[in-house]
């Protein structure tokens, strides 16, 4: 099996090993745990199959729930690439997002094709706004960015909490107004009645583009090599003439910029309003999505799907067995992907 | 009685072999002065004596007895003490607290204050270290953080004590007071192996001196033999100043100035690092500057890149750019992941999609015009050998086509056809024009390369050899010259 892989690159090929290693280890660990608490395996995973895959509908939640996944993987995929631990995701999608309903139904008046671009590009420019702040703060200041991102979201979601509950909400809600059915994006369920009503919309393909555009920017332009450069190595970049510095700002700005397009899955795709707590810590999942993917946005599309099936199945089989089980599953992949990466690198001789 | 043995000790790092079947001993309560080039495998064999490496081939005793480090804890059960050349201490932390972490004499799991403090200053007045073991590491000196590192070794009971360099970052003051710490340390019978660049230092303190040179052991003699001309000759090896390609000289009026420095100086973390440095490179010249590590040479390249830039003085330069082979290949001169071809692209202006078609015909050009030995287009720089690592940073340099070019340490830890190529390399870059300065610390390289030659001490510059004094026929008295200079007698 492994002399298959002869033909990618060395890196290729130790992060296929690495990544079928750590979801093995996963699983084996699964499967002991539900053994642990006294159930029985079998009929669950057969259970989580049927309700996934062998249903339209499945399908449809199952993607619909990786969309934001993408999404946010492809924005830390930028940070992680420059060796910045970005833990502020979950803060910054939401400003992003919040933005981004209230300007919706600011706009009401105005076209679609209007009103969603502008949309976009602020709420764009509000979530870039929060990632600039830690990218300052540790350039003047030496600050590690895993500090200031996860303070920042805190104090983005209490600033987001008073502006909801003083000035926007709707009223007993957690929630801004709607916006007008005109902005709501198209549903694959509309089109094809396969998906049988599930909320997969085309912010999905939206976040299959994202991820091509992220892969190419990465590994394909000069600006993705310095990206790179600078997190292998920050002062030999220095000495070759890039600027680590500048490098920072712009993929912290681009990173956390991206995840305000989760708000376009949720309000636009979705819901129709923004409403406090609605990214149920996809921030968060998403740094398992892109360590589990090494940072690859093509490979972040596959990890995401794979979190969006544990994430669905872990409903379709909520009366078998806790649901906390599914937390517990994506908590292993992170710990087996990061031991297992550590030994086959070695193995490959690619230790830094 | 011998305090440690060195038995054919071998070690390579990939192909290069920096410890090559070295044998010899170390006699109990005596200063044994270890000395030879940078990158003649000191370091090393003192890192295997103290456990931080592991030997490839070969035994080493301790008193005797055959010992097997696995890390630096087993030395310091043996009581070896390490003295390095960076300071390990805790900047908020008091002097005490830094000598007392990871060696606490506890009762119960509780410090002993009275009992430690008791100690430590017991152990300050024996050898008139005269510290404060309350004050912070943050306000004192140098010399002062040098001496908290010697009260660690001595209040572990070190026996075996190793300095690298010890004196590196004292003033002559400094070092007399230094020196009468060893004295102290020799008559309470402990050994001391010294690892040293100044030869004054081996002739005052020295009752044995092992030279090392390409990782060898190649010349050995006692106290009443030294003879400080005969160890200069030993670690460089016979000075055999090899035929430098041919240098053309298209006349003074040419030789336009590319950069000028004017009384710069700057000041780093309450230290002065340049002072008041005045030099030029100039087109058709290479500019060697010598010096022993740490006098301001990397000070110097800051500048020159503009990575300082609260310096005094002026700097006047013809292109904002400069290129720069840095001196320390893993840490600054390459992204080793990388592929060749990528490195020289991180350097071009490119735009758009990049093909890997292209990034490898880069690798392959630069391959075979420079004659870099790797397996395949795609493999990345790290994995090749430190000599071909080296031609392709200098090649990356070379095709950016710029006026003014710095090589720093160029052949530091490459073999001698690669150096040979480097070498040449520098000399036609030269003979088209550029404007080159070459730091490094290896004379045998400036004397063949220089067409003038500055001498750096404390981050000044006090000397420049002019191409007249360069081109003497007495090799040994220029050598003698400048190695006076390099420890800054005049």
């Amino acid at each position: 099996m492994i002399r298959a892989l002869d033909r990618f690159s060395i890196q290729t090929r130790a992060n296929i090993v690495s990544i079928s290693l750590s979801l093995l280890a996963t699983f084996v660990i699964t499967v002991i745990l539900i053994l642990l608490i006294g159930k029985n395996p079998l009929p669950i995973f057969t259970t989580m199959f049927t309700d996934v895959f062998l249903s339209g509908y499945g399908i449809g939640q199952t993607l619909f729930r990786a969309t934001p996944l993408i999404i946010c993987g492809c924005g830390l995929a930028f940070c992680f690439h420059a060796s910045l631990f970005n833990i502020g995701a979950e803060g910054q999608l939401n400003a992003g997002a919040f933005t981004m309903g209230l300007i919706a139904v600011s706009m009401s008046n105005f076209p679609w094709y209007i009103s969603i671009p502008v949309c976009i590009v602020v709420s764009f420019g509000v979530s870039a706004f929060f990632g600039l702040i830690p990218a300052i703060i540790k350039i003047k200041k030496d600050v590690s960015e895993v500090i200031t991102t996860i303070m920042l979201n805190f104090i983005i979601m209490a600033l987001i909490n008073y502006f909801l509950v003083d000035f926007f909400a709707v009223k007993s809600t957690m929630r801004t107004e709607k916006i007008p059915d005109s902005f709501m994006l198209l549903k694959f369920s509309s089109v094809s009645s396969f998906f049988q009503g599930s909320s997969l919309n085309i912010c999905f393909i939206i976040a299959l583009i994202l991820a091509f555009v992220s892969y190419m920017i990465i590994y394909k332009t000069k600006f993705g090599y310095e990206i790179r450069a600078v997190g292998f190595n920050p002062s030999a970049a220095k000495y070759i003439g890039i600027s680590p510095n500048k490098i920072i700002i712009l993929t912290f700005v681009i990173g956390a910029g991206i995840t305000s397009l989760v708000g376009l899955n949720f309000i636009m795709g979705y819901k129709g309003f923004y409403e406090y707590g609605f990214s149920n810590n996809v921030g968060f999942t998403a740094i398992a999505v892109a360590l589990l993917a090494r940072n690859n946005p093509i490979g972040v599309i596959f990890s995401a799907i794979l979190f969006g099936v544990l994430d669905f199945g872990g409903l379709a089989v909520n009366d078998l067995v806790p649901k906390e089980i599914v937390l517990v599953v994506q908590g292993v992949i992170i710990l087996t992907i990061l031991s297992i990466n550590t030994v086959v690198d070695k193995k490959y001789n690619l230790q830094k | 009685m011998k305090a440690v043995e060195f038995n054919n000790i071998t070690k390579s790092f990939g192909q290069l072999t920096v410890n090559d079947k070295v044998t010899f001993a170390v006699e109990e309560n005596t200063v044994h002065c270890l000395l030879g080039e940078n990158g003649a495998g000191k370091s090393t064999l003192m890192k295997i004596l103290f456990g931080s490496y592991k030997q490839d081939a070969g035994t080493i005793k301790i008193r005797g007895k055959e010992v097997n480090f696995k890390s630096p804890l087993d030395a310091i059960d043996e009581k070896i003490g390490m003295l390095y050349q960076h300071f390990m201490l805790i900047d908020d932390f008091t002097i005490w607290e830094n000598v007392v972490i990871g060696n606490e004499l506890s009762s119960a799991g509780k410090l002993d204050y009275k009992k430690i403090k008791a100690r430590l200053n017991e152990i300050i007045e024996n050898y008139n270290l005269g510290l404060d073991i309350n004050k912070k590491i943050c306000d004192i000196s140098i010399s002062e953080e040098q001496k908290v590192e010697l009260l660690k070794l001595l209040y572990r009971n070190s026996e075996i004590l190793i300095f690298d360099e010890p004196t590196a970052v004292l003033s002559p003051v400094e070092v007399k007071e230094f020196f009468k710490i060893i004295e102290k340390f020799k008559a309470d019978g402990k050994t001391i192996i010294f690892i040293t660049h100044k030869l004054n230092e081996v002739k005052e303190l020295a009752d044995k001196v092992s030279i090392l040179r390409k990782g060898q052991l190649v010349y050995e003699t006692t106290k009443e033999d030294i003879n400080v001309q005969k160890l200069g000759n030993e670690i460089i090896g016979n000075v055999e100043i090899a035929e430098s390609p041919a240098k053309i000289h298209p006349g003074e009026e040419i030789k336009k100035t590319f950069l000028e420095m004017k009384n710069i100086s700057l000041v780093k973390d309450k230290v002065t690092v340049l002072d008041g440095v005045t030099m030029d490179i100039k087109k058709y010249e290479i500019h060697g500057i010598c010096g022993v590590e740490g006098n301001g040479q990397q000070e110097l390249v800051d500048v020159i890149l503009q990575f300082e830039k609260n310096f005094g003085g002026t700097l006047m330069m013809k292109d904002d750019r400069v290129s720069i082979v840095p001196d320390d290949r893993y840490k600054r001169g390459m992204i080793k992941e990388f592929t060749i071809g990528e490195n020289i692209l991180l350097k071009k202006k490119k735009q758009g999609i990049l093909s890997k078609h292209n990034i490898d015909a880069m690798s392959q050009h630069i391959m075979k015009k420079y004659d870099v030995r790797a397996p395949s287009a795609e493999t990345p720089l790290g994995s090749l050998s430190g000599g071909n690592q080296q031609k392709a940073i200098i090649a990356r340099e070379i095709e950016m086509q710029q006026n003014t070019m710095i090589f720093y340490h160029p052949t530091r830890g490459v073999d001698i056809n690669a150096t040979a190529f480097i070498h040449s390399e520098i000399v036609n870059l030269r003979n088209a024009g550029k404007a080159i300065l070459l730091i490094s610390s290896d004379l045998d390289e400036l004397l063949k390369l220089s067409d003038r030659l500055s001498v750096m001490h404390k981050g000044k510059i006090i000397k420049t050899f002019s191409e007249k004094e360069l081109n003497t026929d007495n090799k040994n008295d220029l050598l003698d010259k400048i190695g006076k200079f390099m420890i800054g007698c005049d």
